[in-house]
């Protein structure tokens, strides 16, 4: 596994800082605080942790283009109806090439479907074939969304190669 | 994605012990990032640490599961407070709001409706379930690992 991840510690400054800096903005621009984090002496327990692996992102494209996970590509359907099973989701996707992995998750408190899936398929065209022909189709009689789990997202600017620390 | 719209959100659950400081924090930030931590001592002694880029489709389903749930209505201010069993952290930026709510790990739901704010620390209960569900999901699916 270890080909596949690459370590970004302190060699995408620039990335991490924007990523902080708009996190920072974000909590400059609110009217209203609330909670006991804010309040004197609570120090956050959160360390300075660096070195977070990620699936390397491979031949670039742009940063919104879809990101390989480590055993295919995954897509995020959203708005599936409260009670559809695993067959009316498996049954719509594998018309565009065989599942490698469905997971549904339920509603804690109801029980009931929480309202997303993540599908995974082997090949690139399987997924985007599934992407492109059921995003806007129904089940249950309800739209589903259908589109990419994750992305690529802002170009770095070096890469050091995979050594797990 | 407009930049109303943006949001973030960090989650930390934790506690000092003979095994050091333990601990599974995750966060998402507003440009899609999702990072993830796990420091379990106990069974390994490394640190599991991914990060990865989620669509903006899954940052709406996000936003949703948070708004759905009403937190941003809750106070943390009768939950119990963190002690030496250990501590969560919740943070969560929208709109023109920013709560940072802390409290004890919870143990059951029966701790949760003998407390001073049971219909709160409810809320609290099954978005972090929740929370928790979707981003062991999109982890473990990208990086074909066992979060936990």
């Amino acid at each position: 596994m270890a080909d596949v991840l690459d370590i970004n510690d302190a060699v995408d400054l620039d990335v991490e800082d924007e990523g902080e800096q708009g996190v920072l903005r974000l909590k400059d621009k609110v009217l209203r605080r609330k909670g006991r984090g804010f309040g004197p002496g609570e120090k956050r327990e959160q360390e300075k942790i660096r070195g977070y692996e990620s699936v390397d992102p491979g031949e670039y494209a742009d940063e919104s283009g879809p990101q390989k996970s480590v055993e295919g590509w995954i897509l995020f359907v959203t708005s599936v109806h409260e009670e559809a099973s695993e067959e009316d989701l498996s049954e719509k996707f594998s018309e565009f090439g065989p599942i490698k992995n469905l997971a549904i998750n339920l509603d804690r408190r109801t029980g009931f479907l929480k309202g997303y899936a993540l599908i995974e398929y082997g090949e690139f065209e399987e997924a985007n074939a599934a992407r492109e022909a059921l995003d806007g189709s129904e089940i249950l009689g309800q739209t589903i969304g259908v589109d990419w789990c994750f992305v690529k997202g802002p170009k770095k600017n070096k890469r050091s190669k995979s050594k797990r620390h | 994605m407009s930049s109303s719209s943006e949001f973030y959100l960090r989650y930390y659950v934790g506690h000092k012990g003979k095994f050091g400081h333990e601990f599974l924090e995750f966060e998402f930030r507003p440009d899609g990032k999702l990072r993830y931590a796990n420091n379990s001592n106990y069974k390994n002694d490394t640190m599991i640490r991914k990060e990865v880029y989620v669509h903006p489709c899954v940052m709406e389903e996000l936003r949703r599961i948070i708004l759905d749930s009403e937190i941003m209505q809750e106070d943390d201010s009768l939950w119990p407070q963190p002690d030496r069993i250990g501590r969560q952290e919740l943070e969560i930026v929208i709109g023109d709001e920013h709560i940072s709510f802390t409290t004890s790990k919870t143990g059951s739901l029966l701790d949760v409706s003998q407390s001073k704010d049971p219909e709160g620390l409810r809320c609290f209960y099954y978005l972090v379930q929740d929370l928790k569900c979707l981003v062991f999901s999109l982890i473990g699916l990208h990086f074909k690992i066992k979060p936990i």
